[in-house]
């Protein structure tokens, strides 16, 4: 009886994780992107840009925005690295996906990396946020033409916004996050991946 | 506790891996710039390297089987992890693996970043980083940073990149 409580009550007041998977490919910003969410939610100094090198691996940022906690894992983009991506997706509440705006020539790698992402089973009904980062760059087009140009199908069962970002000076961070949280609490997936945790115990995270 | 820790930047690390997977010539590879002829260890070796404004106390235990249970006696106030994996041993790989694992499972290092070398490079028949990170299963790892790094000790490549990701790593708040 008193688990039984004792479960309501967690499943109504505590605080929800939600983790976030920061993709792309390599260069598009991704740890800019995530050091940037750090300083600017966190107290967290966060890296600076000129610091920061090519990931190979995970990197990990936790912050908490109105009373939700969002774990983010940004993964190496580069080619090689790009086969673990799939192995986060179960877990996934949420996907960013980062384009440098400003790098025409690599379109196509980062279209059809997302067109892969976005066929793969596990992440469905995740809501999906892509940013056309590096607008602080002068050559930097607009998220409208990287909408365009991605072209994406069957998109439309999904929740998905783009938005002009610069992971550098900031611009677009927090509309960004506002609209990540907002579409994780409204969404099934969230529902889905909840009911899960409840029948497996809590979720260790 | 973070201040004490990062202040006056010092982090304690610990390497860790199967016995010939590398460890100790890394340690006096990073500590004096040169390969130096190496015996199993047994115990430990200990050295400071001082690297990007960190001082590193960089602790190498001997990675046979039978003294791998002691590994855990260096386990509290440890910042980072480098475990180094001989890349050429493919037989081994599973049980380096399943120690990698266990290792992870321990509370005590919790809040420890993972450091990864993918050793040997220069030996025939080495995998590289991708098919490293796939046997060892990295992507389990969901709660931690990790990051994985192809080297040779012997020759010098892929160490200090390594220790730059980990200078960074704890510099921006670790794990």
């Amino acid at each position: 009886m008193f688990s039984l409580f004792y479960g309501l009550w967690k499943y109504m007041f505590s605080k929800t994780e939600f983790h976030v998977l920061i993709l792309g490919i390599d260069k598009a910003g991704k740890t800019t992107l995530l050091e940037k969410l750090k300083s600017v939610y966190s107290n967290l100094e966060g890296l600076p840009p000129d610091r920061i090198v090519p990931t190979v691996g995970l990197n990990i940022g936790r912050i908490e925005v109105s009373n939700t906690k969002l774990v983010f894992w940004d993964l190496g983009g580069q080619p090689g690295l790009r086969s673990i991506w799939e192995k986060y997706y179960e877990e996934a509440h949420a996907l960013i996906y980062v384009i440098d705006a400003a790098s025409p020539s690599r379109f196509e790698d980062s279209k059809s990396a997302l067109e892969k992402v976005l066929r793969h089973e596990d992440l469905q009904g995740a809501p999906l946020l892509i940013l056309a980062n590096k607008q602080d760059l002068s050559d930097a087009v607009s998220a409208e033409e990287i909408a365009r140009y991605l072209d994406l199908k069957k998109l439309d069962e999904r929740v998905y916004m783009f938005e002009a970002v610069s992971a550098y000076d900031g611009m677009g961070i927090k509309e960004s996050v506002e609209w990540l949280v907002d579409s994780m609490e409204r969404s099934k997936r969230t529902e889905m991946l909840r009911a899960r945790a409840g029948a497996t115990g809590p979720a260790s995270a | 506790m973070f201040s004490t820790l990062f202040g006056n930047r010092e982090a304690r690390i610990l390497v860790l891996g199967l016995d010939n997977a590398g460890k100790t010539t890394i340690l006096y590879r990073l500590q004096m710039g040169e390969v130096v002829s190496t015996i199993p260890t047994i115990g430990f070796n200990v050295e400071t390297v001082q690297y990007n404004n960190i001082k590193f106390q960089v602790w190498d235990l001997g990675g046979q089987t039978s003294i791998r249970p002691y590994w855990r006696c260096y386990f509290p106030n440890t910042q980072a992890i480098i475990y180094v994996v001989d890349s050429s041993d493919t037989d081994r790989l599973v049980i380096a693996k399943d120690e990698f694992h266990a290792i992870l499972e321990e509370e005590e290092l919790r809040g420890a970043v993972v450091l990864i070398f993918a050793n040997k490079q220069d030996l025939p028949g080495a995998l590289d980083d991708a098919a490293v990170t796939e046997a060892l299963e990295l992507h389990k790892i969901k709660n931690r940073q990790w990051a994985i790094f192809k080297t040779s000790a012997i020759k010098g490549e892929g160490l200090f990149e390594g220790l730059d990701w980990l200078s960074n790593t704890l510099k921006s708040g670790g794990g």
